[in-house]
């Protein structure tokens, strides 16, 4: 902890009277020889609450007849505060104590007393959308790629060879390493789920405990080992028609509650009402190039290649507005040292999530199936 | 619509190691859970996920499950529930769009669309005719009747949607800018009562305490309106008992039988709660990860919730292995029933 780190500036010091000692078994014995004795005996206790208790029960004094702590600051000769060394004492009066102690050395404010178990906190923050396109910019510049490329799709692909680094730290995924999907890259919206992809018939049988075999199959799936239960089904029809929902108007007696018999969510042959899924041939490719949307965030403003590739896919926006941002939020001060972990008074994560390029929905009116026929093919032109 | 996960071989995970530890369903969604319900008439769990698609799974005694059903929105689902009857799911979705499942024919179909994501979804068992509410954050709430393709009301609320729960007649919503209205569902067109959330952070969610007969007894975030305290905190410095780190409640379900209740949040852990007795009856194991979701079946006896990235840490939390799984916890009854009062 902090008073580890700074041994060597910060020394063991007695809260109540704000002596400093060599290291903390002398600071103890100090504690125990002036403030924790016992005046009434020879006993020494360990902390105050230890005389305390002992002072009501050998000598039988009420609690509130105790003396105060002996040899003490004023203010800080009460029993409420348990110090044993240097534990225990409250954080306040530490900041206080290596602030007064800065000024004494003459160091610059923070030079001792930064504390260390809060320093981590600040580094681990969620980085911004803007920060995270800054140090893209500067990576850009850093490698040498003018950031008004018309090629994005090089810049990206070469960041993220460069990198090596999961897509996450961008604001969009890198382009596609041909068969080796990027890790944890899950499919773009549209996209079927890799698990459920009909795809071609997987040997039935083979599935339990062996992922690996199925790359194409599952871009999406992270690394490490295989979630449990992961086989694919061995229900599966084997180069059966892709499972679609039985046409509407099902069976008879449909109308039971609650549910159906399985049977019903067994694929009928052939009947697939409306395919909701595209055909499979381009699939690994296709999951692992970003979609059309996604690339915009990370073009370089006013970028005309991306605003005429995709006139109808409107772009996400970056950020969140308040409708009325004269009702903006801000959490209130705190009483105590407290971190939110979750600071954003003003928008829910979820709307944050929302309008990741990843999770981004356009609107649309209507036509879905077919706006997302489109999509893919410009995915086609776009390889 | 697709179909998925037909058969559910014993694979490690499920072959109920220790009935006492909690287990992990097989075939999760390929993203993020956003929601899950139970159906008030089977063990069938309906899960919504940021991967577009809600999926449907059967829980049968010992902890397997099974996929059932599976369909698609054309964003990110945020919200599901269930119908009276069991025999319909509703979601709703980043793509606006509100979607009825028919279980018996396993068609979909839009049946809602707002302005913005639609982020809860709840049906109300009104007396006569159920109707299906949606919450979204172009600040509305909409009744549907099914039959018809327009809303049958539509509620101006004050700012953007984030929860709400229906306990007939009462009806509890919470929103952006931490406003709570209070519906009397008889009169579902006006504010019974607005209320500023007395908690001071953003309002995460509300709950309606299952045997509310008044409307004042409103829970939202981590209090009610007679009642607070502090939950999901964890110690800045270890053993300084500080409390200095607050996490967020991601949801709160109340148990069908007994009327306590579980919270669960960012910091990945859960607690059964009896709010009578003002007790901790349950703390789970910390998970891996921040628990998004949780609900009780129909009876209380499974208790499923789903550990994935809420998004708390925005983009950069969101790591290629983050823990993305839906589990099943058997409840024992003295996890869930009610202590005496002291």
């Amino acid at each position: 902890m902090a008073k580890k780190k700074n041994k060597q500036i910060i020394r063991p010091w007695c809260w109540y009277c704000e002596r400093e000692f060599e290291d903390e078994k002398v600071l103890m014995q100090h504690q125990k020889a002036k403030h924790f004795k016992c005046n009434m005996c020879p006993r020494r206790l360990n902390t105050a609450g230890g005389l305390a208790v002992h002072i009501q029960q050998v000598h039988k004094l009420e609690p509130e007849n105790l003396p105060r702590i002996e040899n003490a600051l004023p203010g800080r000769d009460g029993y409420e505060v348990e110090i044993f060394g240097m534990v225990g004492i409250p954080a306040p009066d530490i900041a206080d104590y290596k602030r007064r102690k800065e000024i004494e050395l003459g160091l610059s404010a923070g030079s001792i007393s930064q504390p260390p178990q809060k320093r981590p906190k600040i580094e681990n923050r969620a980085l911004t959308e803007e920060e995270l396109k800054a140090q893209l910019e500067a990576h850009k510049a850093l490698m040498g790629v003018s950031t008004g490329s018309d090629n994005p799709a090089a810049a990206e692909s070469s960041t993220g060879a460069v990198y090596g680094a999961p897509p996450q730290s961008y604001s969009a995924p890198p382009a596609p390493i041909p068969g080796v999907p990027p890790m944890g890259m899950m499919p773009p919206p549209g996209m079927p789920p890799p698990g459920f992809f009909p795809g071609g018939p997987p040997p039935p049988g083979a599935f339990p405990g062996q992922p690996p075999p199925f790359p194409p199959f599952m871009p999406g799936f992270p690394p490490g080992p295989p979630p449990p239960g992961f086989p694919l089904p061995p229900g599966f029809p084997p180069g059966g028609p892709p499972p679609f929902p039985p046409a509407p108007g099902g069976p008879p007696g449909a109308t039971r509650l609650p549910f159906p018999p399985p049977p019903q969510f067994v694929p009928a042959a052939g009947a697939s009402p409306l395919p909701p899924f595209p055909p499979t041939p381009a699939q690994p490719q296709l999951a692992a190039t970003p979609p059309p949307s996604a690339q915009q965030p990370s073009l370089a403003p006013g970028a005309p290649s991306s605003q005429t590739q995709t006139p109808e896919v409107q772009a996400p926006p970056t950020q969140l507005v308040l409708p009325n941002t004269a009702l903006a939020q801000t959490n209130p001060p705190f009483k105590k040292s407290t971190v939110l972990k979750y600071d954003d008074p003003n928008f829910s994560p979820e709307e944050h999530r929302a309008i990741h390029p990843r999770y981004f929905c356009p609107k649309q009116g209507g036509a879905a199936e077919e706006s997302r026929g489109r999509k893919r093919k410009k995915a086609e032109d776009f390889l | 619509m697709s179909f998925f996960g037909a058969q559910n071989t014993a694979t490690a995970s499920t072959n109920t190691a220790a009935t006492d530890k909690d287990v992990e369903m097989s075939d999760p969604p390929t993203d993020s859970i956003s929601s899950i319900a139970f159906s008030s008439q089977a063990d069938y769990l309906a899960v919504g996920s940021w991967d577009n698609s809600v999926r449907i799974y059967e829980v049968m005694a010992g902890g397997q499950s099974q996929g059932k059903a599976m369909y698609q929105h054309q964003g990110p689902v945020l919200s599901v529930c269930w119908n009276k009857e069991g025999n319909k799911i509703f979601s709703g979705g980043a793509d606006n769009a509100g979607r009825m499942f028919d279980v018996t024919t396993g068609q979909s179909s839009q049946v809602a669309a707002h302005d913005a994501p639609v982020k809860v979804v709840r049906w109300i068992d009104a007396p006569g005719a159920g109707i299906l509410a949606t919450g979204s954050w172009d600040k509305t709430i909409k009744y549907w009747d099914l039959r018809a393709s327009q809303p049958v009301a539509t509620v101006t609320l004050p700012e953007r949607c984030y929860t709400f729960d229906v306990q007939y007649p009462l009806m509890v919503v919470g929103t952006a800018e931490r406003h709570i209205q209070i519906f009397n569902l008889t009169n579902p067109n006006t504010a019974y009562k607005t209320i500023i959330s007395p908690l001071k952070w953003q309002t995460r969610v509300v709950s309606c305490f299952t045997a509310a007969t008044n409307s004042g007894y409103v829970e939202d975030k981590d209090s009610a309106n007679n009642f607070s305290f502090k939950c999901h905190r964890r110690d800045n410095v270890p053993n300084s008992k500080d409390q200095a780190l607050v996490y967020a409640v991601n949801d709160i379900s109340f148990h069908p039988v007994h009327g306590t209740f579980s919270t669960c949040g960012s910091d990945g852990t859960i607690h059964f709660w009896d709010k009578d007795a003002r007790t901790r009856l349950k703390t789970f194991e910390p998970a891996p990860g921040p628990i998004t979701t949780t609900a009780f079946n129909r009876n209380g006896s499974i208790f499923a919730y789903a550990v994935s990235y809420d998004w708390s840490k925005g983009h950069s939390g969101m790591t290629p292995g983050h823990p993305n799984k839906l589990m099943l916890h058997a409840c024992k009854e003295e996890e869930v029933r009610k202590r005496p009062r002291k």
